[in-house]
C-alpha cells in the first residue's frame, strides 16, 4: 500500500479513529486484536500488547502532568487566578536541577527538594509583591500580570541560560514487566509525582492550614468571616503551587530536553486537566491528568502523533462546552 | 600588545553580540581596532591566511582597509525556537568580519556586519531585511537561519533585488520558485539522507525503513527526500508519520515502529526530538539496525544529552571540524580563539562558507554591482571550508557540496561517508538495546 | 433608548479603579465626562443619558484622526519600503487591538482567540490568492467573512461560558485551528507553508498598505459606532453585571455573539492582507499565540474599552518595540514582560487614563 493513498485521507483517517475507539470499547469484553489502526497508507492490526504498552506510557506521562496541574489548580481554586507563569516556575525548577547536577555534581533526585524550596521562596515573593495586588480585580488583570511575569522570566532565562537545550541524562532505559517496557525515568518521576501529590492531598485534607486553604477555595468571604487569614492562605497557596511546579520541572528535566521556552507547552495540557478534573478538585485533577496522558498516547497510536497534539485542546473545548463543571468537579 | 589587540577584537565582538553598543559606537570601536590591523592580522593570522588560500582576495600583508565600510546585513535567530543553532551562524559571520578587517578588508574597504535577531519568526525576518535594505542601506546581505525564515526573507531580497546567499537554509522549495537572486550554500534538505539510503542501506542489505518527522518546513523536506530515496533504492517505508513541533512524547509512534520492526529508523528532526526519539527507543526496546536523524545527531549536544546511548546513531553533517578542506583547520582554530568555550558546529561552517563565497563573488565582480555579483555567484566554482565545492545550478540551488555522514562511535563523531572524507568504518548493525554495555 | 440602555445607566463599575478620578475637577467638556464607562472608575456611579452632541468624539479628535489618516494615505510617497511595512504593522496592530476591544473591552469576555482568527483569515486569503480563484481584494473580504462565520459557529457554545472558562476555551480553539491547518496538508500544504507570488512592483505592494489602512479606519469607525450605540451600552452592561443585564431583558447571548462575530471579521481580513504582504505563511507563525497577546496587550496599554486606546497602544507598542528590538533582542522580551506587569499594576486604565489624569487628553466620555 503506497503512501500516495494517504491523499484525501481525512474521512478515512477519521473512520479508522472510530474503528479504533469502538474496538477499544468492545475490548473490555473481548481481546483487542480486532482493532485496526493506521499510519498513512498502512493498515495493520494492533496487538493487545501494544495497546497496553501505549496505555502505560500514557499513565506514566500523566503522573508528571498531574504534579504540574495540581499547583495550577490549587492556585486557581483559592484565588481564581489563572497563573500563566506557571510554566516558567516549572522551567526554573528544571534549570535548578540541571545546574545542581551539571555543575554541582548532585544526584538529580537530591536536587528536587532544593528546587522545590527555591521556588517556594520565589512563589512567596511573587505572590506578596505582585499577584496579591490583582486579587479581586477583573480576570484580565491577573491573566495579563501572570503573562507578563511569564514573558519576563522567560526572557531572563534566555539571557542567563541561553536557548541551548539541556538534559540530565539520568536513569535511561526501562524495566521489563511481562514484556511491557516501563521507562525507568518516567517510572521514578511517576512515583515521586504520586508521592508528592499524595502528601499534598493529605496536607490539604488534614492539616489546619490545609483546611483553611480548602475553605478559602470554596468560599473566600465566608472563610474570612470565620477568622481565616485569607491573605496568608493565598501566600501559602501560591508558594505551594510554585513548589509543586518546580518538582514537576525537576522531574521533566530527567525525562526531556529542557529549554527556557519549555513552560508554555505544558500550560495547555494543564488547562485541559483542570477542566477535565474539575476546578479545585484535587483528586479530580489527578485522575484528569492520567486520563489526558492516556488519551494523548492512545490518540497518537490510533491516528498520528501530529493529530494527538490536539487532544488536550479538544478535551478542553468539549468538556467546557458540554459539561462546564468538569467530570469530577462541583458546579460553581 | 598582541594579545591586547586580539582581546579588543574579541571584546568588541562580544559586546556587539551582546547588543551593548549602538551602531555608532560599533563603528568607532571597529575603527579603533582596525587601526592596529597588522598586529590583529598576525594574531588572527592563522585563520585569515588559511582562509585566503582558498579565496582570491587580498593577502595577509595587504594594507589596512580604508574608506567607508562595506555594510553587510543579516538577521539570525539567536532567540526563539532556533536560537541555539542561529548563534553558530552569527559567530561565523563575526569571525569572518574580524578576519577581513584584520587582513585588508573587502575591495580594500573594511566590512561591517549589521546583525539583527528575528526570533525565529519569518514575518519578523522579512521586516528586518527591509530595515537592513532601506534604513541601514546595507551593500550586501547574507541569509538568515532556518528555511522558514529564508522563505519570507527571499521575497524581500528578490524584489530589491539583492543576491542572497542562503547561509542557513536548505529546503529545496526555496529554489523551486524561480528566484533569480537566491543561492544555496549547502546541500538541499531532500538530500540529507541520500548517502545513508542510497549507499549505506543497500550495502548493508537493509530493506525497510520507518520515517518519522516533525511537521514543519525543513524536517518535512528531509523526510520527503528520504521517502523518494527509499523508492529509488527499493526500500519499503513501513511507518511514515509526522509529529508536532516540541513534541514531548513519541512513545506511541515508536510502539508502531517497534511493531513494524524496520531495518532503519529515520528521523526528520531537530536536536530535542532526536534526543527524545533515541531515549524512548531505548525505553521501549525499539531495535532497528540503523538510527539516523537529520539535525541533532551531528550536534555535540547530542552525546551530552544521551551519554553512551548516542553511540551507533548516524546523521548527515554538512561539515565536520577535522575535515581537510581549504583553510578548515585555520577556521576552526580562529573560531575557538575568538569564542572561547565554543566549539564550531556545522552551522558555523555554513555561515562562514557563505561569507567566503560572497567575498569571492564581490572580489571577482570588482564592485558592489548587484547584477555583477549575481553573475559571479551563478558561475563561480570555488572551494570553501565546506566539503565539496561551491557550485550552483541555474536556479541557484547548490549542487557542488558533498554532505558528510557521521556516526557516533565511543562518544565521538566519526565521519563514515563519503569515502574521501571517511575517518573510520561504519559499525553496523546497531546492537539491540539490551545487548549494549 | 431601549431597555438595555436603561440598565447601563446604573452600573457597578469594576472595583479596581484609581479612586479620585471621580472627584477630580471636571474639565470644560462636560460634567458627565467624569463618569467614563470606558475606564475602570471608582465606586458605583450613575451614567446619565448622554446628550446627543456628547456621544460623538470631540471635534478636535475627529480632526486629529482625519489628519492622521490623511497623513498615512500620503505616507508611502515620502517613506521607504521598511517604513511602509512598519506603518502597515502598526495598522495591523490597530485592527487586532480595536477588534479585540469590541468583544473583550466592551463585553468583558476576554478572548484569546484572535490568533486563531488571524490564522484562519491568513490561510483563507492566502489559499484563494494562491489558486488564483478570485481577485485578491475579494480573497481578503472572503477571509474576513469566512472568519466571521467561524466565529458565529463557535460563538453560541463558547459564549455561554463565563470568565476564565471562555478565555481558555478560546485559547484551546485557537490552538486546535493551528493543529487542523497543519495536519490538513492536502488543502493547506501543512507545515511547509503557502507561497504567494512576489509583488515586484512597489505600487502592487502598496495596495496591501492601503487595504490595511482602510481596514483600520473601518475597525475604528465600527468600534466607535458600537461604543456610542445602545448596542454598545448593553455590551457594557453585560461586562458589569451579566445577570442583571439579562434580568432586565437584554438578549445577552445574542449581543455577545453579534459582538464576537463582528470582532472576528477584522483579524480575519487583516490576516489575509498580512499574508499577501509577507508572501509566505506557515502555521506556527500565523497561528502563534503572540497575535492574541499583541491584541490584548496593545488594548491594555492604550486603555481597554475605549476607542482611542487601542490606536495609541498600537502606535506606541509597535514603534517602541521595534527600537528596543534592534537594540537588544534578549532585552526585548524582558522589557516587554516587565512593561505588561507595570501597566497592570500601576496603569490599569492604560495610556488614555494616564493622559486624562495628567490633563493631556480631554476627559471625553468616548475616547
Amino acid at each position: 500500500m503506497g503512501g500516495s493513498e494517504a491523499r484525501g485521507w481525512l474521512p478515512r483517517r477519521f473512520y479508522s479513529v472510530d474503528a479504533g475507539l469502538i474496538g477499544l470499547a468492545s475490548g473490555v469484553r473481548r481481546p483487542l486484536t480486532g482493532v485496526w489502526r493506521l499510519t498513512p497508507g498502512v493498515y495493520r492490526q494492533a496487538s493487545d500488547m501494544d495497546v497496553l504498552q501505549v496505555v502505560i506510557s500514557g499513565l506514566l506521562l500523566g503522573g508528571v502532568y498531574a504534579l504540574f496541574a495540581a499547583g495550577l489548580n490549587t492556585i486557581f481554586g483559592v484565588m481564581r487566578v489563572i497563573n500563566l507563569g506557571h510554566g516558567e516556575l516549572m522551567m526554573l525548577g528544571a534549570y535548578t536541577t540541571y545546574y545542581l547536577y551539571a555543575e554541582g555534581g548532585l544526584n538529580p533526585l537530591l536536587t528536587i527538594p532544593i528546587a522545590a524550596a527555591a521556588m517556594f521562596g520565589a512563589g512567596l515573593v511573587m505572590q506578596r509583591f505582585l499577584v496579591e495586588r490583582v486579587i479581586g480585580q477583573p480576570l484580565l488583570s491577573s491573566l495579563l500580570l501572570t503573562f507578563g511575569l511569564s514573558t519576563l522570566l522567560q526572557g531572563l532565562a534566555l539571557n542567563r541560560f541561553t536557548a541551548d537545550f539541556r538534559s540530565v541524562p539520568y536513569l535511561s532505559g526501562s524495566i521489563d514487566l511481562f514484556g511491557l517496557a516501563l521507562s525507568r525515568s518516567r517510572l521514578v518521576a511517576f512515583g515521586i509525582a504520586l508521592a508528592v501529590t499524595g502528601v499534598t492531598y493529605y496536607f490539604l485534607r488534614s492539616s489546619r492550614f490545609g483546611k483553611a486553604i480548602r475553605a478559602t477555595s470554596q468560599q473566600a468571604d465566608v472563610a474570612q468571616v470565620c477568622g481565616i487569614d485569607v491573605r496568608r492562605v493565598r501566600l501559602a497557596t501560591f508558594a505551594l503551587g510554585a513548589a509543586l511546579a518546580a518538582i514537576a520541572g525537576s522531574l521533566v528535566a530527567m525525562i526531556f530536553s529542557i529549554s527556557p521556552e519549555m513552560g508554555r507547552m505544558f500550560l495547555g495540557k494543564a488547562f485541559a486537566i483542570i477542566v477535565l478534573g474539575g476546578l479545585g478538585s484535587f483528586v479530580g485533577a489527578f485522575l484528569g491528568a492520567l486520563m489526558l496522558g492516556v488519551a494523548e498516547t492512545l490518540a497518537a497510536y490510533f491516528t498520528t502523533t501530529q493529530l494527538a497534539e490536539g487532544v488536550p485542546y479538544a478535551v478542553l473545548v468539549l468538556v467546557l462546552t458540554l459539561r462546564p463543571s468538569g467530570f469530577f468537579g462541583v458546579r460553581e | 600588545m598582541k594579545s591586547r589587540n586580539a582581546d579588543s577584537v574579541r571584546q568588541l565582538t562580544a559586546e556587539v553580540m551582546a547588543g551593548k553598543l549602538s551602531r555608532r559606537e560599533i563603528l568607532q570601536r571597529a575603527a579603533a581596532v582596525g587601526l592596529s590591523v597588522p598586529l590583529a592580522a598576525a594574531l588572527l593570522g592563522a585563520g585569515a591566511a588559511g582562509a585566503q588560500e582558498a579565496t582570491p582576495s587580498g593577502t595577509p600583508t595587504a594594507p589596512p582597509p580604508s574608506g567607508p565600510p562595506i555594510k553587510i546585513g543579516a538577521s539570525v535567530s539567536t532567540t526563539g525556537s532556533n536560537g541555539r543553532t542561529g548563534l553558530y551562524q552569527q559567530e561565523a559571520f563575526r569571525l569572518w568580519e574580524a578576519q577581513k578587517n584584520a587582513s585588508g578588508g573587502l575591495l580594500g574597504r573594511p566590512v561591517q556586519f549589521i546583525i539583527y535577531d528575528d526570533q525565529s519568526d519569518p514575518t519578523t525576518g522579512a521586516r528586518l531585511y527591509e530595515r537592513l535594505l532601506n534604513e541601514d542601506k546595507v551593500d550586501l546581505v547574507l541569509g538568515p537561519y532556518s528555511s522558514s525564515v529564508t522563505q519570507a526573507v527571499a521575497q524581500v531580497t528578490e524584489r530589491a533585488p539583492l543576491p542572497l546567499l542562503a547561509a542557513g537554509a536548505s529546503a529545496s522549495d526555496i529554489w523551486k520558485r524561480n528566484y533569480r537572486y537566491v543561492f544555496g550554500v549547502y546541500s538541499i534538505a531532500e538530500d540529507y539522507f541520500k548517502s545513508i539510503l542510497l549507499d549505506i542501506a543497500p550495502a548493508q542489505g537493509y530493506k525497510t525503513a520507518a520515517i518519522i518527522y516533525e511537521d514543519t518546513l525543513f524536517p518535512t523536506a528531509t523526510a520527503q527526500g528520504a521517502i523518494a530515496h527509499c523508492e529509488t533504492a527499493g526500500i519499503q517505508v513501513v511507518v511514515n508519520e509526522k509529529y508536532p513541533a516540541k513534541a514531548t512524547d513519541v512513545s506511541s509512534v515508536l510502539t508502531k515502529v517497534r511493531d513494524a520492526n524496520p531495518d532503519m529508523l529515520i528521523g526528520g528532526s531537530y536536536l530535542p526530538d532526536a534526543v527524545l526519539i533515541t531515549r524512548q527507543s531505548k525505553e521501549l526496546g525499539v531495535n532497528p539496525k540503523l538510527f539516523a536523524f537529520s539535525v541533532g545527531a551531528a550536534q555535540p549536544d547530542f552525546a551530552e544529552a544521551l551519554g553512551a546511548d548516542a553511540n551507533y546513531v548516524l546523521g548527515p553533517s554538512m561539515w565536520e571540524p577535522e575535515i581537510d578542506t581549504a583553510g578548515n583547520q585555520a577556521f576552526v582554530e580562529a573560531y575557538r580563539a575568538m569564542f572561547p568555550g565554543r566549539e564550531p558546529d556545522y552551522h558555523s561552517a555554513t555561515g562562514y562558507s557563505a561569507a567566503q563565497v560572497l567575498e569571492a563573488a564581490v572580489t571577482a565582480a570588482g564592485s558592489l554591482d548587484r547584477e555583477a555579483i549575481r553573475e559571479q555567484l551563478l558561475s563561480l566554482q570555488m572551494e570553501t571550508v565546506l566539503p565539496g565545492k561551491y557550485q550552483v545550478n541555474e536556479q541557484g540551488q547548490m549542487i557542488g557540496h558533498i554532505p558528510l555522514t557521521i556516526q557516533w562511535q565511543n562518544l565521538a563523531r566519526v565521519i563514515v561517508a563519503p569515502e574521501q572524507f571517511a575517518a573510520g568504518d561504519l559499525i553496523l548493525p546497531t546492537p539491540p538495546w539490551n545487548q549494549r554495555g | 433608548m431601549s431597555a438595555g440602555g436603561d440598565i447601563a445607566r446604573t452600573r457597578v463599575a469594576p472595583p479596581r479603579a484609581p479612586s479620585g478620578v471621580v472627584e477630580e475637577t471636571l474639565p470644560a467638556v462636560g460634567r458627565e465626562d467624569a463618569a467614563d464607562p470606558g475606564m475602570p472608575s471608582g465606586a458605583t456611579q450613575t451614567v446619565k443619558p448622554l446628550p446627543a452632541w456628547e456621544r460623538h468624539l470631540p471635534k478636535v479628535y475627529v480632526v486629529l484622526l482625519a489628519l492622521a489618516v490623511l497623513g498615512l494615505a500620503f505616507f508611502p510617497s515620502v517613506a521607504n519600503d521598511y517604513s511602509v511595512t512598519l506603518a502597515l504593522t502598526v495598522l495591523l496592530t490597530v485592527c487586532l487591538a480595536s477588534s479585540w476591544n469590541i468583544i473583550s473591552g466592551f463585553s468583558g469576555y476576554v478572548s484569546f482567540g484572535h490568533a486563531g482568527f488571524f490564522g484562519i483569515g491568513a490561510y483563507t486569503g492566502a489559499l484563494l490568492i494562491y489558486h488564483d480563484t478570485v481577485p485578491w481584494i475579494l480573497a481578503v473580504l472572503a477571509a474576513g467573512v469566512g472568519t466571521a462565520l467561524v466565529a458565529l459557529l463557535i460563538g453560541y457554545p463558547t459564549l455561554r461560558l463565563r470568565g476564565p472558562y471562555f478565555a481558555i476555551t478560546m485559547l484551546g480553539l485557537s490552538e486546535l485551528a493551528r493543529i487542523v491547518v497543519t495536519a490538513w496538508d492536502s488543502l493547506t500544504f501543512g507545515g511547509s507553508g503557502v507561497y504567494l507570488p512576489i509583488l515586484y512592483e512597489r505600487s502592487e505592494r502598496l495596495t496591501n498598505y492601503y487595504a490595511m489602512l482602510i481596514l483600520a479606519v473601518l475597525v475604528v469607525l465600527v468600534s466607535y459606532t458600537v461604543g456610542t450605540s445602545a448596542f454598545g451600552l448593553r455590551l457594557l452592561a453585560i461586562r458589569d453585571d451579566e445577570g442583571a443585564a439579562q434580568a432586565m431583558g437584554v438578549n445577552t447571548t445574542g449581543h455577545k455573539i453579534a459582538a464576537f462575530t463582528l470582532s472576528s471579521f477584522f483579524p480575519g481580513a487583516a490576516g489575509a492582507i498580512y499574508a499577501r504582504h509577507n508572501g509566505y505563511i506557515d502555521p506556527p507563525t500565523f497561528f502563534a499565540v503572540i497575535w492574541s497577546i499583541r491584541a490584548i496587550s496593545t488594548s491594555i496599554l492604550g486603555g481597554q474599552g475605549t476607542i482611542l486606546g487601542p490606536i495609541i497602544g498600537a502606535v506606541v507598542l509597535t514603534l517602541v518595540s521595534e527600537q528596543v528590538w534592534a537594540l537588544d533582542p534578549n532585552a526585548y522580551q524582558i522589557i516587554f514582560g516587565a512593561l505588561i506587569v507595570l501597566v497592570v499594576l500601576f496603569m490599569p486604565g492604560g495610556l488614555i487614563a494616564l493622559g486624562q489624569r495628567w490633563g493631556w487628553l480631554l476627559r471625553s466620555r468616548r475616547l
